[in-house]
């Protein structure tokens, strides 16, 4: 049923995004390769699970293909509709090829069961490294619809479905405090740092990248402490060595501090196992039916 | 804790009233101009290359500096100290071969005989103009380091006289300019402290009278210089400081890479690849500022507006002959010095700035993006000789319809008056349609 899951909120208000980035935003993506990148995403969650179903299956809960399909879906699809609204590229096989690396970092880069880089992070960062036809643009939403991106992902959060508030409001209050003192010491007036700070960019990756319950830690503390540092990194990156792409690179360099961050706060996994029935849990793999967000 | 916040109240302050009160000196792009006597100065469109490989830059600005060339001054803030050799005067026409190669254009379309045997005919026409600035000059002596200021390098490159300047603190500098009569308005300490605290360098160029005699030109040169730094903006800011409307800037980027972009900026394209009446062809540069000022405002004015993006060793179709290596060279490109032609893909943005939509300098970054784009408008002549063929009928109706549908277009991306533009539209003689589906079967 639609909307039963979070997720589905989140793939609404994504598509949402992109349907309007790519009709009035003037953007270089045409939507057959969104279409690429979902592909190359779901075939390879799919693969993937199947691959390590199988592994698991034993003569009493025999590999059973369908739950697979259904489950692998949802996180896939999320993971597909970030690396369009993020990523830039000349050929859509490079699409294809950050859509598949996305994915597969959620099977191989794990520690403990649980993986630690954010996906589309891991697929645009690697792309970004790999080819020479790849680029981020922060600039492409402008400032006039922030407004609209900061309601329609506040409304998400506080209505708990676009994944866990507490990053989000912990990075942007602090990457934003920085900026204000930065603008403030230097002398500029106060709609210069607004400027920066309205960014369409800015949000969605605040919204829907940092906040992926799955791979951020477990333990409030632990992901407040991780999103201050994720803003005091994009800080350095761009004022420091004056990257334009500051944010995705403090995500993924900070991204495998979960695992040591998850030894000093410690709190139990996002739970959703709870709430699934036990003898599919041992069938459908462990990333599958994740919640919400996985961007 | 409370003074400097008054401080910058005050700041704040006295740069928004001087932005609404004072008119005297115009103020360019990068920095700005400053007179020395209450010259009126006009800065309409700017025009800068930036020639660009990983950290390594080569800046060329020209202005349209249009007062006395004894009264020019020059203000650019830059990212380091710049040595003699990094300085260098190019030449103006190499920017006017820039614009001429990337301008928006327009091209013709003839349709033939629609009773004969096809064949087929175009070729570009005009393009859009662009004028070449004209700046002028102003002394400058050395003063106290009591304030702070220190003269960094000192020297003369061709008609220029080069100050570059360090300052501790931007009333000091402000207060060093004015003792050596440079004009500069109220408040504008409040604008030179953010590049003096993120370190930056202040380039000072004023005109050498004798060697701007003796150069025998009646223009001043663009400045170039070279420079190896992270930071990859353009400071429109101080440029802004009392400029009464919007001023233009055209900045073209040249990279062995790809596209470059705004990064603070959303950038958008030009509209491009509309079909529109014939009569646009002698009115093409009205057709063009109109079109240009219309969508301007219509994405709310605070878009950078993207007018070319190519290979620089194709073009399709050309608005002008490719460069020669040795032109590539004076625009700036440093790189593939061994190649008979350098790797060069050539960016061409339009910003329209004001104060209150550009708060921020314009930041950019390099892209892999190698996609083309040109502003491009097609006007195609119909058929006008004789025609004696069953086909004929058919062809006008068509193109009857063609023309509607290009005044509807025209119309929309300019603004103009339909019915204005239909008086000036020459139609075929297309015969009466009835409007029936049966008309066309026999």
């Amino acid at each position: 049923m639609p909307f039963s899951d979070a997720r589905d909120y989140q793939i609404a208000i994504l598509s949402g995004f992109l349907f309007l980035g790519v009709y009035t935003r003037d953007w270089t993506l045409h939507l057959d390769w969104v279409g690429f990148t979902v592909a190359a995403c779901v075939l390879t969650q799919w693969s993937l699970s199947a691959w390590q179903a199988r592994q698991k299956a034993t003569i009493e809960k025999p590999f059973q293909i369908q739950p697979l399909l259904i489950s692998g879906l949802r996180s896939s699809l999320i993971t597909a509709l970030g690396i369009s609204l993020l990523l830039r590229v000349n050929h859509p096989i490079v699409l294809v090829l950050a859509g598949s690396l996305a994915i597969a970092s959620k099977f191989f880069l794990k520690y403990e069961n649980k993986h630690f880089f954010n996906p589309a992070n891991f697929g645009i960062i690697t792309v970004l490294l790999l080819s020479k036809d790849a680029w981020v643009s922060p600039g492409q939403w402008g400032t006039d619809w922030w407004y609209l991106i900061l309601f329609f992902s506040a409304a998400g959060l506080v209505l708990n479905k676009v994944g866990r508030w507490d990053t989000s409001i912990a990075f942007l209050i602090s990457y934003g405090g920085l900026e204000i003192a930065r603008n403030f010491w230097l002398g500029w007036s106060w709609d210069v740092v607004a400027h920066q700070l309205s960014s369409g960019s800015l949000l969605l990756f605040a919204f829907f990248m940092l906040t992926d319950p799955r791979s951020i830690p477990n333990a409030k503390k632990g992901r407040i402490f991780w999103s201050i540092s994720i803003a005091l990194l994009t800080f350095i990156l761009q004022h420091g060595v004056y990257s334009s792409s500051a944010i995705f690179w403090a995500l993924f360099a900070l991204a495998p501090t979960t695992v040591l961050i998850d030894k000093v706060w410690k709190s139990s996994r996002f739970n959703w196992q709870e709430s699934e029935p036990k003898e599919s849990s041992k069938f459908a793999p462990d990333f599958s039916m994740q919640p919400v967000n996985l961007l | 804790m409370l003074t400097p916040f008054l401080k910058y109240l005050k700041g704040l302050l006295i740069s928004l009233v001087s932005l609404l009160l004072l008119s005297q000196p115009a103020w360019a792009f990068c920095g700005f101009y400053v007179a020395k006597a209450d010259t009126e100065l006009y800065n309409q469109a700017s025009q800068v290359i930036i020639a660009r490989d990983g950290d390594r830059t080569v800046l060329t600005m020209a202005n349209d500096y249009q007062g006395e060339v004894q009264d020019f001054a020059l203000v650019v803030p830059v990212p380091v100290v710049l040595k003699e050799d990094q300085v260098h005067v190019g030449e103006s026409s190499i920017i006017k071969r820039l614009d001429d190669f990337s301008a928006p254009r327009l091209v013709e379309y003839f349709d033939e005989n629609p009773c004969e045997v096809r064949e087929f005919n175009d070729f570009v026409g005009s393009l859009l103009r662009n004028q070449i600035p004209l700046p002028a000059a102003a002394p400058a002596q050395e003063s106290a380091a009591d304030l702070g200021v220190t003269i960094e390098e000192q020297f003369s490159v061709g008609e220029y006289d080069i100050l570059v300047l360090s300052a501790k603190e931007s009333d000091g500098l402000e207060t060093w300019l004015r003792q050596n009569e440079y004009q500069l308005p109220d408040g504008a300490s409040a604008l030179l402290q953010p590049y003096i605290k993120e370190k930056m360098k202040f380039f000072v160029a004023k005109v050498n009278l004798e060697e701007f005699d003796r150069n025998g030109v009646n223009e001043l040169r663009p400045l170039m210089m070279a420079f190896e730094s992270p930071k990859y903006m353009l400071p429109i800011r101080l440029g802004m400081m009392n400029a009464q409307q919007a001023q233009d800037l055209l900045v073209y980027i040249l990279s062995p890479k790809g596209q470059a972009e705004v990064t603070n900026y959303r950038t958008v394209k030009v509209p491009s690849n509309v079909e529109i009446p014939e009569f646009v062809e002698d009115e093409f540069g009205d057709f063009y500022t109109t079109m240009f000022e219309q969508d301007y405002q219509r994405q709310g004015r605070d878009d950078v507006f993207l007018e070319y993006a190519w290979d620089m060793s194709t073009c399709d179709p050309c608005s002008a002959p490719n460069l020669s290596k040795e032109e590539l060279k004076q625009a700036g490109v440093f790189w593939d010095k061994d190649s008979y032609i350098p790797q060069v893909f050539i960016t061409r943005l339009h910003v329209r700035y004001t104060r209150d939509k550009f708060p921020q300098d314009l930041k950019f970054h390099e892209t892999a993006n190698r996609q083309s784009f040109q502003g491009r408008y097609v006007i195609r002549h119909p058929y006008r000789g004789e025609m004696t063929c069953d086909a004929a009928g058919d062809y006008l109706n068509r193109t009857y319809l063609r023309q509607e549908e290009e005044i509807h277009t025209l119309a929309k991306v300019t603004g103009w008056d339909k019915e204005d533009i239909r008086r000036k539209v020459d139609f075929v003689n297309a015969p009466k349609p009835s409007g029936n589906w049966w008309d066309s079967i026999w």
